[in-house]
């Protein structure tokens, strides 16, 4: 299975791209996308949902096109989007019930399918209850069972971890990691931790184009040398940060444990190398190209 | 000050940058054209006992004021009764509540954006009377005063007024839009058969809208002129057919101090109300609104709160996949959906009313009962189709298998179902007279409010355009308004010609809502 993006531009207006010439291949596995607010991240997930129309490219899943076909994307979707609503009057088994009418999905089994979800995002205790009376984390939690609801072999999910508490996200990590093996799922997070635990491969986004796209250990390479702490009073920070991109800042007794971007040329005295992460690698290579 | 000025100015612009207030506008403009009707018109819109005005500047700005405030009465307080809704959906409402502002100055703000909403509308029927003036006049003098002083003496107190009510009835009644609508409904109708009747005595004073004044000016005219003994003054859409009245010249009223003092003493009236409002606002802080009441409190038992479920969601826990792309699932929760909406006290008044239906003579049910029960209802079709993008839920609808094809005829489906089931009694007592006729026209009316609802849903993305629409269905239909009998309870020249009218109309309301949510599934 592979979703072929190819040329994807999407324009709001004449002043507003929020997607521009995009092409990325996806294929079975979580992809994990990152990127500043505006990168474009949730506009490639509408289009890819087919709940927003490209102003110009093609986006083919299997061969089809799902632009001018998009029920054959639709049968295999899961989305969670970033900023959803439930029914408030609908308990969660009614409001998954009617989720599933909507996903044609059906049969003697669809009452324990929603048992079976509920039971897995924790949801059982309090499926009788009126949605409008859960908590954020729980609402956040019916939206990811209602994206399961159907077996999806695509699965998008904005922001999934919004709202979920240490534990849930934990079994989030553990649910989708489970769920990976035979389809593809595409995450946005701006929590760079989640994806760095989640993600197969890594796509960092900005201004609506793809800045890299690999293995986590290839896009962690590109920062190699890249990234330094360095230890300072208090009363020298500011200035700083005036000439260096900090990334990160720690009290340590009375100094600041300062991690930093720089090349190895104009590094600061007294900085030592440290091994890159992640959210390094983004940071130093939303910087760069910015 | 000036930080109130922003509030209601950002308000006033957030209420008007919307698609339904040009739909409103433009609304506007076309019953302001109509309220001075040409001669030939089947309608009038002031007339006592036969007589009418010839088309001077009296008549003209006169009969478009009194119109506009007798209109936006009605009509603009349905428009502007939602501004602390909003906050309260939207959730600014919380932080409105941790800033320092005053309860009474947020009301007042809230007044005085629904006022400035208010009188944008007045604006603009105002403008249409000079074009009405010169289409029909009839070669008498324009004089501006006779277009100024009414909308400035009639208009702008009654409007203020209407800002006001429209604010308590929230602080007060909340989420109960239904008790409001029939609240305005009556304040309304008593007002304006107090203005009607109020005849030669009245200087207009205890009158909030100050229109018996215009009464008393009228028949005073017509009496000493033709020497009568005229008493009442009908306004609004008034149908007689082609009928012929008798002209007769009016120049207006002359303001006396008294009376343009009495406007002023209303404007405070409406600020005290603000005032009084404000001592009972909830501020945002529901609980503490629920006084008295025992706030049930869910107790979980400890282990559920602390268990968690390590095996997670896996395909081989789940049933075999069985898709179904029938509508009926959708129909079932539709219905839920609508059954569950608003308070569960309007099923008790809705239950009498149904039960009612079975016991009063039929022409009372069908015309006056049915075309109310179904006007109860209102809130629930007219979120049928808006539900979706209120609560949020349109990405999952809008990416879903089909859901023009499944989702939107299930809605009007389910709407239609309801209407139906309300209509009952009064199909069955057909049904048993033999009037097919009357069952044919039932059903194609329920299939017509819904369709409405569902296409000005569609349409304007909000549900006020059609709660308006249909309370002024409601109201003409009560008042006999043929044009507005959209249940063909009243007496129809063409009884088929009739029911294929209502019949195009569905079609063509079908075709519009169809084609716009096609659109709109497109281009999310």
């Amino acid at each position: 299975m592979a979703l072929e993006i190819t040329n994807l531009t999407k324009q709001y207006s004449t002043q507003k791209t929020a997607l521009n010439n995009y092409s990325i291949t996806i294929n079975k596995g979580i992809l994990g996308l990152l990127g500043p607010n505006g990168a474009g991240k949730s506009t490639l997930m509408k289009l890819i949902a087919t709940i927003s129309k490209p102003t110009q490219g093609t986006l083919f899943l299997d061969g089809t096109d799902i632009v001018q076909h998009p029920d054959a994307i639709r049968r295999v979707l899961g989305y969670l989007p970033q900023d959803f609503g439930v029914y408030p009057n609908l308990n969660a088994y009614e409001f998954l019930e009617y989720i599933a009418a909507m996903k044609g999905v059906g049969g003697t089994g669809l009452r324990k399918r929603i048992d079976v979800l509920l039971e897995g995002v924790n949801l059982t205790a309090d499926a009788k209850r009126p949605i409008g009376t859960y908590s954020g984390g729980m609402k956040q939690r019916i939206g990811i069972a209602q994206a399961l609801l159907n077996d999806p072999k695509v699965l998008i999910f904005d922001e999934p971890t919004v709202g979920l508490d240490p534990e849930e996200r934990m079994r989030f990590r553990q649910l989708i990691a489970d769920l990976a093996q035979d389809c593809i799922i595409i995450l946005s997070s701006h929590i760079v931790s989640d994806i760095e635990t989640i993600a197969d491969e890594v796509a960092i986004m900005q201004d609506g184009r793809l800045i890299t796209k690999g293995y986590q250990q290839d896009i962690i390479k590109q920062a190699d040398g890249q990234i330094f702490e360095i230890f300072l009073e208090n009363n020298s920070l500011t200035e700083f940060k005036n000439r260096y991109k900090v990334i990160d800042t720690a009290r340590q007794n009375d100094r600041i444990k300062v991690r930093y971007i720089s090349n190895d040329a104009h590094a600061a005295p007294s900085s030592t190398a440290v091994k890159a992460t992640l959210e390094d690698a983004y940071l130093f290579l939303t910087q760069n190209n910015a | 000050m000036p930080y109130i000025y922003n509030i209601i100015k950002a308000d006033y612009l957030q209420r008007t940058r919307s698609y339904s207030f040009l739909i409103t506008l433009a609304v506007t403009v076309y019953a302001a054209y109509s309220f001075v009707p040409p001669s030939s018109a089947a309608y009038t819109t002031l007339s006592a006992s036969g007589y009418k005005g010839v088309y001077n500047s009296a008549w003209v700005g006169y009969v478009s004021a009194i119109m506009t405030t007798v209109m936006l009465s009605f009509y603009g307080f349905l428009l502007v009764n939602s501004g602390i809704k909003k906050d309260i959906d939207t959730e600014v409402g919380l932080i409105i509540a941790t800033t320092p502002i005053s309860n009474f100055k947020y009301l007042l703000c809230k007044q005085l954006s629904n006022y400035l909403v208010l009188l944008t509308i007045a604006g603009c029927t105002f403008v249409v009377s000079f074009i009405l003036f010169f289409i029909r006049g009839a070669g008498y003098p324009f004089i501006l005063s006779n277009f100024v002083l009414p909308y400035l003496f009639f208009a702008v107190p009654a409007l203020f007024m209407i800002a006001s009510l429209a604010v308590v009835a929230e602080v007060f009644l909340g989420k109960r839009n239904i008790l409001q609508y029939i609240i305005c409904f009556f304040l309304c109708g008593a007002t304006m058969s107090f203005i009607t009747k109020s005849g030669d005595n009245s200087s207009g004073v205890f009158d909030p809208f100050g229109l018996s004044l215009i009464t008393k000016s009228i028949t005073r005219q017509i009496n000493s002129q033709f020497h009568e003994h005229v008493k009442d003054v009908s306004f609004g859409f008034i149908f007689n057919g082609h009928r012929k009245y008798k002209p007769f010249v009016w120049e207006g009223i002359s303001w006396s101090a008294v009376f343009i003092f009495s406007r002023v003493l209303w404007m405070g009236f409406g600020l005290a109300l603000t005032y009084f409002s404000s001592l009972f606002f909830h501020r945002f802080d529901f609980k503490q609104a629920a006084g008295k009441k025992k706030i049930k409190v869910i107790q979980q038992p400890e282990a559920d709160k602390l268990t968690i479920n390590p095996a997670g969601i896996t395909r081989q826990t789940m049933p075999p996949l069985v898709f179904n792309y029938g509508i009926f699932p959708f129909i079932k929760t539709e219905l839920l959906l609508l059954i569950r909406q608003g308070n569960k006290w309007l099923w008790l008044l809705n239950s009498g009313l149904w039960i009612a239906m079975f016991i009063v003579p039929l022409p009372i049910a069908y015309t006056y009962m049915l075309p109310i029960l179904l006007f109860l209802q209102v809130t629930r079709w007219s979120d049928l189709v808006t539900k979706e993008k209120t609560n949020r839920v349109h990405y999952f609808a809008y990416a879903s298998y089909k859901p023009l094809l499944r989702m939107l005829p299930a809605q009007i489906f389910a709407g239609i179902l309801l209407a139906l089931a309300l209509a009952l009694p009064v199909l069955l007592r057909n049904a048993a007279g033999l009037n097919g006729y009357a069952i044919i026209n039932i059903v194609n009316g329920s299939v017509f409010i819904v369709l409405l609802a569902a296409t000005l849903g569609i349409l304007s993305g909000g549900k006020k355009l059609f709660e308006v629409v249909f309370f002024m269905l409601t109201y003409a239909i009560v008042n006999k308004v043929p044009v507005a009998d959209y249940l063909g309870g009243l007496t129809h020249g063409n009884t088929i010609t009739y029911i294929f009218i209502i019949a195009g109309i569905n079609i063509g309301l079908a075709c519009a809502g169809f084609l716009t949510r096609s659109y709109q599934v497109k281009h999310l």
